[in-house]
């Protein structure tokens, strides 16, 4: 036992002196879901709307400026139909020479077929602009809408995002961390030294997966803390679950890495088949993105990738404040994984 | 006489090739036992059957009576190591080192002690990367003295190291050898065979052709006519090599 929290102790302390490492696991996420706070996927936004206007008359302009959901820029109608073309324009407005705020003219709505949610949005605020011109002319009864605020919980991007980075680094430090660490630990003959001491082989094993297990924890609490402090994140989950779902995770991508570990003989075979694992499911498991947008024949297999189910437990758990029982399917799926990937790793990891 | 060590018939194939052919020798305890041999001899895979690392194919090892095959556990606490390649994890000082690998043998050694052994008290909180790699075969020795070995095997301990550097092994080498510690160890560097050891084997292909203290076999060599083209020279090369950079030990 002592020799356990010995080792325990020691390869911590080699972990804390990395400083690699360090930055792998913990800044370099967090410096992502920095960069992608910059980025803006929320929402419609507004609706680019070009407005040519040959009449002296600007009652029909002064409706339509203060209308938050319209970006409108004026312009000759040569330059805003160009612009348009660009797509750089949803709607191109043009107000004919004879235009009266009362009347029966014909306007033109030059409409960009590539943005047709934007043109439709558009084309109803600007028809509704036009019949306010008609009320205002005749005060016509009309229906009111009583408007109410309620206040949402409006989850961002970040929300999505965060869990999802979470996962992506208990895969990244559990694969390639332990992937490279311990073939390097093998070529260098570190691991042959241990084996003339009657030190058992389990105690190492079992040291090296608890540190890493440790960090994984650290990992967990630092990116939820980072992310409540200064990304916004409304973390509304149990930081207890989150621990749980990742360690089941890390179990699984731990294996994975011991495995790869077992059937390389040198860091350049590590690199490409570690790649060949991760990569399609960082790109699949709904880490930056929501899965919604995939076909359904890429559902059956991404599904189930263990990534998607850490990535999904670890989110429910997050933002919706999912309980256990709640991501029971996601537990049942990383415990089905581990049971595999330990088995496999059993079997291929070796010594020398 | 008891025997410390006691090898016979040992014999490792790697499919055609016969690394090792039916080895035997006899180490008595408190001698220094060197095996000689080009490389490629089977010196290596001989000591790896004896450190319980690699599977004897057949023949038998004792280590102070235990068998090596039987009990590889009991054997390891026995032995102190040197493997010809082996290197330490890169985050540990060397005090921290020796502290964890005397962990594994169950003790709590005094690191400061055994680096005044290898001559590293100076270097105790460095990481391996930084020493010379003079400095690393010591520091190598010291880890194999943790558990106060019975045997201590040293594979090639100065290959690659130049003449200051392994002068000064050997005078590691030499105290080791006078507190009365046991001492197998692999070279092919025949004047240090002969600076070192009280006993040789010289192995070829596999085989052991001859066994006895190093006078003993010039005395036989002589014995049966041989005479060497005879060019008399107080000095050689080295000698002039370590005159003009000195005797003294650098920080090497």
């Amino acid at each position: 036992m002592r020799l356990k929290i010995k080792l325990m102790a020691a390869s911590f302390k080699m972990f804390i002196r990395q400083r690699e490492a360090i930055i792998w696991t913990m800044i370099l996420p967090l410096f992502m879901v920095f960069l992608f706070s910059f980025v803006k996927f929320d929402g419609l936004g507004h609706v680019n709307v070009g407005i040519v206007n040959h009449s002296p008359d600007s009652t029909l302009v002064n409706i339509l400026k203060p209308i938050q959901a319209l970006k409108i820029s004026m312009g000759r109608e040569d330059d805003e139909l160009a612009r348009l073309k660009k797509g750089e324009r949803a709607l191109v407005l043009v107000i004919p020479a004879s235009f009266q705020p009362i009347g029966q003219d014909s306007l033109t709505l030059y409409l960009n077929a590539e943005k047709p949610q934007e043109t439709q949005a558009g084309k109803l605020i600007l028809q509704r602009a036009l019949d306010e011109l008609v009320f205002r002319q005749n005060h016509l009864p009309r229906h009111a809408l009583r408007t109410e605020l309620v206040n949402s919980r409006n989850l961002t991007y970040i929300d999505f995002l965060l869990p999802g980075i979470i996962a992506m680094s208990i895969m990244q430090s559990g694969v390639f961390g332990v992937a490279f660490g311990f073939v390097i630990l093998k070529k260098r003959g570190i691991l042959r030294r241990l084996l003339v001491t009657p030190m058992k082989t389990n105690d190492f094993i079992i040291a090296q997966v608890s540190t890493r297990l440790l960090v994984l924890m650290t990992q967990v609490l630092i990116m939820v803390g980072a992310g409540v402090l200064f990304f916004h994140l409304h973390f509304i989950g149990s930081i207890f679950n989150m621990i749980i779902v990742g360690l089941l995770g890390g179990v699984v991508f731990l294996s994975i890495g011991f495995a790869l570990s077992g059937i390389s003989k040198s860091e350049d075979q590590v690199a490409p088949l570690a790649n060949v694992i991760t990569l399609p499911m960082l790109m699949l498991s709904g880490v930056f993105f929501s899965r919604s947008n995939l076909p359904g024949f890429a559902h059956v297999v991404t599904d189930f990738f263990p990534l998607t189910y850490l990535a999904d437990g670890l989110r429910s758990i997050a933002i919706e404040g999912a309980t256990l029982t709640d991501v029971f399917p996601q537990l049942l799926g990383l415990a089905v994984w581990s049971v595999i990937t330990l088995f496999i790793a059993v079997k291929a990891f070796r010594w020398e | 006489m008891s025997y410390v060590l006691e090898v016979s018939a040992l014999k490792k194939r790697y499919g055609d090739l016969v690394a090792v052919d039916g080895v035997s020798f006899n180490v008595t305890r408190g001698e220094v036992f060197g095996i000689l041999g080009p490389n490629g001899a089977g010196k290596t895979t001989t000591l790896e059957m004896i450190e319980t690392l690699r599977p004897i194919d057949s023949g038998r090892v004792l280590l102070d009576g235990l068998d090596v095959q039987q009990e590889p556990q009991k054997v390891k606490q026995l032995i102190g190591v040197q493997l010809q390649a082996s290197s330490f994890f890169d985050k540990l000082s060397l005090t921290e080192l020796l502290l964890l690998f005397g962990e594994t043998y169950g003790r709590q050694v005094d690191a400061l002690a055994l680096l005044d052994e290898a001559e590293l008290r100076d270097k105790a909180k460095s990481y391996v990367v930084q020493l010379s790699g003079g400095q690393k075969q010591r520091f190598s020795i010291a880890a194999a003295l943790v558990n106060d070995p019975v045997v201590l095997f040293l594979d090639e301990p100065t290959t690659g190291l130049d003449p200051q550097a392994r002068r000064h092994l050997w005078g590691v080498i030499k105290r080791i050898r006078s507190e009365g510690k046991t001492i197998v160890i692999t070279t092919h560097y025949m004047e240090e065979a002969e600076e070192l050891c009280d006993r040789v084997a010289i192995m070829d292909r596999g085989k052991i052709v001859a066994d006895a203290p190093p006078q003993e076999l010039i005395r036989q060599l002589l014995a049966k006519g041989f005479k060497k083209e005879r060019v008399e020279r107080l000095a050689n090369l080295e000698d002039v090599f370590l005159d003009l950079t000195g005797h003294s030990l650098r920080e090497d």
